[in-house]
């Protein structure tokens, strides 16, 4: 499944929940059926800045392609978190870098996403597209 | 007694619907809700007044001036300043303790020393922090104990005949800690000879504050926690002391004369007031100040201090719920909480779903935070267009957002 592919299936399915209190309790249990992110790795080194939460990304490049895993230590932003890592995990840099949809946009996910709010899932979105950027 | 409905009429805001909610606005701990009158007078001066203040010879800047320099005497007023050239424009609180450090820290001696609490805004820490760094100063912090409150028994030990500034918070942005602030500066002065600061950006809002009877030397005041707009803010000091201090900025409008190789000061307040300053919104906290004085600093503080009993028991009573607010008797109407277990940035997420602004993280006081071992917390502050109703929301979907996270 390509980066768009994924970014318009999980549209789908955050469209399915009219309301944010419902999106919201999508991604409480997206975080909460996560895979287990290593205690260790809450480290500064993999640490992305974010206001209000914290948010870890740990990129890894395997047989020219990147995966990432990511923690947060709010549920919510965990959440979504989770899901922008399976979106940019298992692709090319080049194919990270060239994805020019605007997740921002697609997901509707109001302040969220918004930058105004400096969260962590908005800065790690930027780390991946940097990271990604910087292998080409 | 304040009526509430009555005054959130003057609150276009309050139109708003929020996820399909009515608006519950319990964040003016971070900023105020703005009045229809301070928003029409700021585009009423646009549209008939505009033009640069001191300069012009023409009606427009005539006008402008007029009212510009009219709020110094309705800030006079507001806070019972000795004189109108006390009041300094600046672009609010933070730059207010940004010039007080500047400039008072540089005639002070190497270890020298300067007093903060534990629980002050970064505002009053950082400026400090700077000038103790550039001169050499130490600075040492007053304990906050168990109940929020501040340990005047350590302030006691600290004072010395070194301590040259004390600068404290008149009301806590974390606990709603009121501290006795002219029993303090009695205290202070009596063991020393420090000039004596007052963080105002939440208490000004909140209470009548009279310059005089606490015997401060200074007090910075932020205009947009009080109804006014964003970008102005005043810093009263005594007469004799701004007279011996140097400006911090230099430019247009603070000075008397200029020469290539130096220059000589305007007197206050210009000689702090370098450039075009912000006028229309000086223009606009003076209507915003007029506003607090017609409903009565006495009728605001009461409805603060009924408004915040109710809270407290409304909020102590919620499981789960840590409540970080002064046991005082007297507090601010502003609470610090955090739920075991769930984030805090989680909370307030999920009250923005009911309508619900609140503010989460550390608020700008990270040290204390970080002595309560707590990552971030969510506040709540009420405020004169705020009721019991607002609360009995708050309260409720905070249980709901526990029930969600857990």
């Amino acid at each position: 499944m390509s980066i768009e592919e994924k970014i318009s299936k999980y549209k789908k399915t955050l469209d399915l929940f009219p309301n944010p209190q419902e999106k919201y309790q999508y991604l409480i249990e997206q975080a909460k059926k996560s895979e287990e992110f290593p205690v260790e790795l809450r480290v500064d080194e993999f640490k992305v800045n974010g206001c209000q939460s914290q948010v870890w990304l740990v990129p890894e490049e395997k047989d020219d392609k990147l995966f990432f895993k990511s923690d947060s230590d709010a549920l919510i932003a965990k959440g979504l978190v989770t899901l922008i890592t399976s979106i940019y995990s298992n692709e090319t840099a080049k194919d990270i870098t060239n994805s020019k949809i605007d997740l921002m946009d697609e997901f509707e996910l109001g302040v969220l996403l918004s930058p105004a709010r400096r969260n962590g899932a908005f800065s790690m979105l930027k780390t991946i597209k940097e990271f990604a950027s910087k292998l080409i | 007694m304040i009526k509430v409905d009555d005054i959130k009429k003057d609150f276009p805001i309050f139109e708003r619907k929020i996820n399909g909610n009515k608006l519950t606005y319990l964040d003016s701990g971070a900023t105020s809700q703005k009045p229809n009158q301070v928003i029409d007078v700021m585009s009423d001066v646009y549209k008939n007044n505009n033009a640069n203040v001191h300069r012009g010879t023409y009606v427009l800047s005539s006008e402008t001036t007029s009212k510009y320099e009219e709020v110094r005497v309705k800030f006079k007023k507001f806070i019972n300043a000795y004189n109108s050239d006390e009041i300094i424009f600046t672009k609010g609180c933070t730059e207010g303790f940004n010039l007080l450090a500047n400039s008072l820290c540089k005639n002070l001696n190497k270890d020298d020393e300067i007093i903060l609490s534990e629980i002050e805004h970064h505002a009053n820490i950082i400026p400090w922090q700077m000038a103790a760094k550039k001169y050499g100063l130490n600075i040492k912090y007053i304990k906050i104990d168990d109940s929020y409150n501040l340990d005047l028994d350590h302030l006691n030990s600290l004072l010395t005949s070194k301590t040259k500034i004390v600068s404290i918070v008149g009301e806590s942005n974390m606990s709603g800690m009121l501290p006795n602030i002219k029993e303090i500066v009695s205290n202070v002065k009596s063991k020393s000879d420090a000039i004596f600061i007052l963080d105002g950006a939440q208490l000004v809002p909140h209470r009548f504050v009279d310059v005089q009877d606490l015997g401060i030397d200074f007090l910075c005041v932020s205009g947009h926690k009080m109804l006014g707009p964003t970008g102005i803010g005043v810093v009263w000091g005594r007469k004799e002391l701004w007279d011996s201090m140097d400006p911090v900025y230099g430019g247009g409008d603070m000075i008397e004369e200029v020469y290539y190789d130096k220059a000589t000061w305007a007197p206050v307040p210009h000689k702090f007031e370098a450039g075009t300053p912000p006028f229309v919104e000086a223009i606009g906290l003076g209507v915003a100040a007029e506003y607090l004085m017609n409903i009565t600093m006495s009728e605001v503080q009461q409805h603060s201090d009924s408004l915040r009993e109710y809270a407290k028991s409304k909020l102590e009573n919620i499981d789960g719920l840590n409540v970080v607010h002064s046991n005082s008797k007297n507090a601010g109407c502003t609470f610090a909480m955090s739920v075991e277990g769930a984030h805090a940035a989680d909370i307030s997420l999920m009250l923005d779903t009911y309508g619900v602004a609140v503010r989460a993280g550390h608020h700008c006081v990270q040290p204390f935070h970080r002595k309560l071992k707590l990552d971030a917390t969510f506040r709540a502050t009420g405020y004169i267009y705020n009721n019991e109703e607002d609360f009995d929301t708050l309260a409720y979907a905070i249980e709901n957002s526990i029930k969600m996270l857990k």
